[in-house]
């Protein structure tokens, strides 16, 4: 109580982020994060109360810093082609993860997630002229499409049917 | 071994067996408002545990009692390390519970949804 931290929070949120975005949420020790985020036990669950309680902020922490800039820069995207760019070429592993993992199992995970993809299917939607509805789909199909390992030709088919729409 | 269960606002432990003779305690019941989370943590019992007042400390036997680690009490009911649920407390007695349980994965679930 009171006892200056010994480690900067600011950088175990961030390395927790990549190691729960590399792998399943089981597969996550505590004595894997005790080592990888030089963080001693006393002190990780004194700062984050559990293990789901780190979760919870290195997720929250991955849609600040690397889902909300891929949510400002969709905003601006000029066409279909460009916004499935910037949906397959961004880091969503942690998101990716929680949403087929953890969302199932945590409503408050289910909840981050949720709104996360709202706000990138209505930036897309006022970017391009377009429903939220379809927006979601085009959404959906990028998230697919980063699943399955981008590959060749599969977002430009899409994309060229979605442009000749409008 | 500890069973955990919910009742009404309080998380209640109960301390089974011979294993309350060791700790010095046969249950103990903490409001849930100060329940900071629960993890599985097979990994904990092999960490310094620290000084031990009172309880019985056998290493690879038995963990039982009040242990104090960098000015904090921690209370521990572990044999099977394996099996090991740490339970964070804030404005508590104990920092933290380590406690040996039947199904880490249930009782972290049933802790962890209680707090939500």
């Amino acid at each position: 109580m009171g006892r200056k931290r010994a480690f900067d929070e600011d950088e175990v949120v961030r390395a927790a982020v990549g190691l729960f975005g590399g792998r399943a949420y089981d597969g996550v020790s505590v004595d894997d994060l005790v080592t990888h985020l030089g963080v001693h036990r006393n002190s990780l669950y004194k700062t984050f109360g559990s293990k789901r309680g780190l979760y919870l902020i290195a997720l929250r922490r991955h849609l600040a810093d690397d889902v909300r800039p891929l949510t400002e820069a969709l905003a601006t995207a000029p066409d279909a082609a460009t916004a499935l760019r910037l949906i397959t070429s961004a880091d969503l592993g942690l998101l990716l993860l929680a949403a087929v993992e953890r969302a199932p199992a945590d409503e408050e995970v289910a909840a981050e997630v949720a709104t996360a993809l709202a706000a990138v299917d209505q930036a897309i939607a006022d970017a391009l002229g377009m429903s939220t509805a379809l927006a979601a789909a085009l959404t959906a199909a990028a998230l697919g499409i980063v699943l399955r390992g981008n590959p060749d030709g599969v977002g430009s088919a899409l994309t060229q049917r979605l442009d000749s729409l409008h | 071994m500890a069973l955990v269960h919910i009742d009404g606002n309080d998380l209640v432990v109960v301390i089974e067996g011979l294993d309350k003779l060791w700790a010095f305690k046969s249950s103990l019941t903490i409001p849930l408002a100060n329940v900071r989370g629960a993890t599985a943590d097979p990994g904990i019992a092999a960490d310094p545990k620290g000084i031990r007042a009172p309880g019985a400390h056998l290493p690879g036997v038995i963990t039982a009692g009040t242990f104090h680690l960098d000015g904090e009490k921690i209370f521990w009911d572990v044999k099977d390390e394996s099996k090991a649920v740490v339970i964070e407390l804030a404005d508590e007695r104990y920092a933290r519970l380590v406690l040996q349980v039947d199904d880490p994965r249930e009782t972290v679930a049933l802790v962890e949804n209680a707090l939500r």
